[in-house]
């Protein structure tokens, strides 16, 4: 795997990825000094957003960047010169883009996100009646019984074997949850490392042994999902155009940015698996002016207002998020993931995760 | 180099701004193949954003001219079909040429590790579903009541009884028919999850029967619908194709030949048109894409592109434009590997669709001489050989193919059925002596283009009172000149008026080449239903080209 990631990096550099660096001669206070990185396509927005470049620019900064899939975003990374920052959706990528730029210190994590099951209320209300779903009568927080998924998944059980599907035309074939491609994008990885230690009996898998037990089932929910797509932002669009699977794989912060920003979710359902991972959005900086980004999309107050706004938790103030979603009722948002009984699974190490990863894909061992 | 408009900027493609598909119906017109060939060699410029795109982004023109207003980003478009897109980014021909691509589906892409990492950001802008656009008499017929309980299997029975016919586009050139295809396998096998060459066998036979109603076939969903306009009545009943393509069709149309939009209950493979950047663009060009995406996702602007162009849009709270269902549809599951579908693709070629009669007349005048004709031999022998993973060029296996060498008079015809894999002799050899006698092809005399293009037409009755089969039938007709000896432009036309129906429905495919008439090709080309290729200076391309019509 890691093999194979060298080959694409190898044809990405044949490719002359080139990034035209600024440079910032440090005389004129007025001019912000442009800071270039690569983000995964879940952060566009908040990046793009107007608010966002007016407060870095308070700040005297000038972000550009792309948005790729964070394993996708590895590779550029390391062919890429003149790069400030690299800020994937997740450590073990993060991990790598370190290893390649050749760097060991902790980077930091401004904010996270957990993964959550997105569906329609009539798919959600299909999946309660049949013991696959539950909604807490308090809090209205809907949770997805990973358990009963993994044994669903074995069982190649079908939506036709479900109860209450009479009127749903396109719930039919084997009941799956569609993600991004595992080997470009953080939130399939994410997927992978999730069944894996549920299959692990809720462990993290650390070694060969564990990783050819979990296979059968990782390669089943891959294949099942045919041809995968490369970021996040494109089975969410798929999602809200009306095509694609009815349950999809995704970053909480997707549809609570939505939802902050009063857009309309139709009726949309966040369901957050009873065991799920998270997206730690982590920022590894190259640069002073990487550097710069990083503090201040950790410390800065306002930026922090921000990072809620487009759906993220900042891990500096935990109740920030909670705050803004409270009054939320459509879809309703878990405000502290401990009350609402989320576990969290831990990410395997990078050389697992890959192995993992492989064995989804169906590659040989 | 094929005929094809150059790399525009959208004041011209302003000119073609109407849907590709109601464009085509003006069938007597000569107007713009919206099939150009990429042939830009610009460098980049600041605030232009060049896009390798499928040609049914033309409709796309009011939009993007509105955000070149609010952005200040032009775009500038070269065409291509999705498949062959697909190559030319996998094989970093696009790198520094475009620097973005936008095809109906990345899918296919996707599936070449290569191709996938060439690029770095994908958008999804809009989503259509591949539908059956069904005529209602048939539908009436057929006793499907509004079309929204069809199956695919019962698409298929329809078809394999012969009460239902249609028009599809090939599967090896365009998304549209390639989708098709993948849906109908993912039906058919009850595959549950990503197609396997095992699900391919299995759907075997039921995709056999479902493509016996295929009736027209098709390089390009616009002359696809020209041809679906001009056949007899009665004789296509229904066309594949997107939702936003059928809809925006029966604007055009004539009442008796609407089509009732069927999207099969039992699941639909979507386009979802992402606008994608390679990662071999600039930084200036990077910021001009992003300024673009975030302009279109705009749910003002998602809007406006549901109403323009009737696809769905793909932010949430947008409603689609009127007269979009707005039940949703299982989405098939797409092949997860390319051996797979670039196999699914060489089966339909060879062994699942309706086998087709293929007759060349090739004007091999003195003129033809030296450079020309060793120009065309190569063309041709190229069609000849085996390393075509998916059947985009090569004659296909049961394909009847006959060669007619003319000057002054018919110097030979020379007829070859090539035979389906498997048996012995298999293919190969057949496809040899095709090329023999390709290579045999020598120049000397007049151009009698009429007589010797009605002796074709002889040569097809021939063969279909002597086989009685049922095949996807066309005429290539390629000359370099004039015609100058025997039956006139006049003749000809009396001649086509005086044939029986089966034989005027042949399409004729002329190709303009040297110092052709193109006031004569254009004739036959809109007196059978045909249509004009222009050779340019090479001729491979084109002969490439127009296999996806026969």
């Amino acid at each position: 795997m890691r093999r194979a990631l060298g080959v694409l990096a190898a044809l990405v550099l044949l490719g002359g990825v080139t990034y035209a660096l600024i440079p910032d001669d440090g005389t004129d206070p007025k001019k912000p000094v442009t800071v270039t990185g690569l983000i995964g396509s879940e952060k566009r927005a908040f990046f793009e957003s107007p608010e966002v470049k007016a407060e870095l620019a308070k700040q005297g900064l000038e972000v550009h960047t792309d948005s790729t899939g964070s394993w996708t975003m590895s590779e550029q990374a390391r062919n890429s010169s003149g790069l400030d920052f690299a800020f994937p959706a997740s450590t073990a990528p993060a991990r790598e883009i370190q290893r390649n730029w050749g760097q060991q210190d902790s980077p930091l994590v401004p904010f996270y996100s957990p993964l959550v099951v997105v569906a329609h209320a009539p798919v959600a209300q299909i999946l309660k009646d049949n013991k696959l779903a539950a909604q807490d009568a308090g809090s209205g927080v809907w949770t997805f019984k990973m358990d009963e998924y993994v044994n669903d998944l074995k069982a190649n059980r079908k939506w036709q074997d479900l109860t209450k599907t009479e009127g749903h035309g396109e719930l039919s074939g084997p009941i799956f949850v569609t993600t991004t491609d595992p080997e470009s994008s953080s939130s399939g990885a994410l997927y992978i490392a999730l069944l894996s230690f549920v299959l692990n009996n809720d462990l993290v898998v650390s070694d060969d042994a564990g990783v050819d037990a979990a296979r059968p089932v990782l390669h089943q929910a891959t294949a099942l999902q045919g041809g995968q797509k490369s970021s996040s932002d494109e089975p969410f669009r798929d999602f809200l155009a009306g095509v694609g699977n009815p349950l999809i794989f995704g970053y909480e912060s997707q549809v609570a940015a939505m939802a902050v920003q009063g857009q309309p979710t139709g009726d949309m359902v966040v369901m957050y698996p009873d065991t799920t991972a998270y997206s730690d959005h982590t920022i590894i900086a190259r640069t002073e002016n990487g550097r710069k980004l990083a503090g201040l999309l950790q410390n800065d107050e306002a930026l922090r207002a921000l990072e809620v706004r487009f759906g993220f938790r900042p891990q500096a103030s935990s109740g920030a998020f909670a705050d803004r979603v409270k009054a939320i009722r459509q879809p309703v948002f878990a405000q502290d993931l401990n009350a609402a009984q989320v576990k969290q699974s831990p990410v395997p190490s990078l050389d697992n995760l890959l192995k993992l990863t492989a064995a989804a894909k169906g590659s040989p061992k | 180099m094929n005929v094809r408009m150059k790399y525009r900027g959208w004041a011209a493609a302003a000119l073609a701004a109407v849907l590709a598909a109601a464009s085509a119906c003006t069938s007597s017109s000569p107007k713009p193949d919206p099939n150009p060939s990429p042939t830009p060699n610009e460098t980049a410029r600041p605030g232009v954003l060049r896009i390798l795109a499928g040609s049914e982004l033309q409709d796309l023109t009011p939009i993007l001219d509105e955000a070149r207003k609010a952005t200040g980003v032009t775009v500038q478009f070269a065409w291509t079909g999705t498949l062959d897109g697909a190559d030319a980014v996998s094989s970093g021909r696009a790198d520094g040429k475009y620097d973005a691509v936008w095809f109906p589906s990345n899918q296919y892409l996707r599936l070449d590790p290569t191709g996938k990492s060439k690029v770095l950001s994908e958008t999804p802008v809009m989503v259509s579903p591949v539908a059956v656009g069904v005529r209602s008499s048939v539908l009436n017929d057929l006793g499907w009541g509004d079309g929204s309980k069809v199956t695919w299997a019962q698409i298929g029975d329809a078809a394999a009884a012969g009460k239902l016919s249609y028009g599809m586009s090939d599967p090896s050139r365009s998304n549209s028919g390639f989708s098709t295809l993948v849906a109908v396998a993912a039906a058919f096998s009850g595959a549950g999850a990503a197609l396997t060459e095992e699900d391919v066998q299995k759907a075997t036979p039921q995709l056999k029967q479902f493509f016996t109603g295929q009736k027209l076939t098709s390089g390009s969903s616009g002359w696809l619908a020209q041809a679906y306009t001009r056949a007899e009545p009665g004789k296509v009943g229904a066309l594949v194709n997107y939702e936003s393509v059928l809809l925006s069709l029966n604007k055009t149309l004539p009442p008796e030949q609407r089509l009732t939009v069927v999207r099969p209950q039992d699941g639909v493979v979507s386009a979802d048109y992402p606008l994608s950047l390679l990662s071999s663009a600039a930084q200036s060009e990077r910021d001009s894409f992003q300024k673009l995406t975030s302009y279109l996702l705009k749910p003002e602007v998602q809007q406006r592109i549901s109403e323009v162009t009737l696809r769905r849009p793909v932010t949430a709270g947008t409603a689609p434009a009127a007269g979009l269902p707005a039940d949703r549809r299982r989405e098939l599951p797409f092949p997860g590997t390319r051996a797979v579908a670039d196999g699914l693709l060489a089966s339909y070629q060879n062994e699942l669709r309706r086998p087709s009669r293929t007759v060349y007349v090739l004007d091999t005048s003195g003129s033809m001489e030296g450079s020309r004709l060793t120009s065309l031999k190569a063309a041709l022998s190229r069609l000849t050989g085996t390393d075509d993973t998916r059947g985009v060029r090569r004659f296909r296996d049961r394909e009847e193919v006959t060669l007619i060498s003319f000057a002054s008079s018919v110097k030979w015809a020379k007829t070859h059925a090539v035979p389906a894999s498997g048996g012995q002799p298999g293919p190969q050899a057949e496809l040899a002596s095709i090329n023999a006698d390709v290579q045999s092809l020598s120049a000397s005399g007049g151009t009698a283009l009429y007589d010797s293009l009605e002796e074709a037409y002889r040569v097809i009755e021939r063969q279909q009172k002597a086989a009685s089969d049922d095949r996807f039938t066309s005429i290539v007709l390629m000359t370099d000149g004039e015609s100058n000896e025997g039956a006139t432009d006049g003749d000809f036309k009396r001649f086509h008026d005086g044939l029986p129906a089966a034989e005027k429905s042949i399409p004729v495919f002329p190709i303009k080449f040297g110092e052709a008439a193109v006031g004569q090709l254009q004739g036959v080309a809109d007196i059978s239903g045909g249509k004009l290729f222009d050779g340019g200076g090479s001729l491979d391309g084109v002969f490439e080209e127009i296999r996806g019509y026969q």
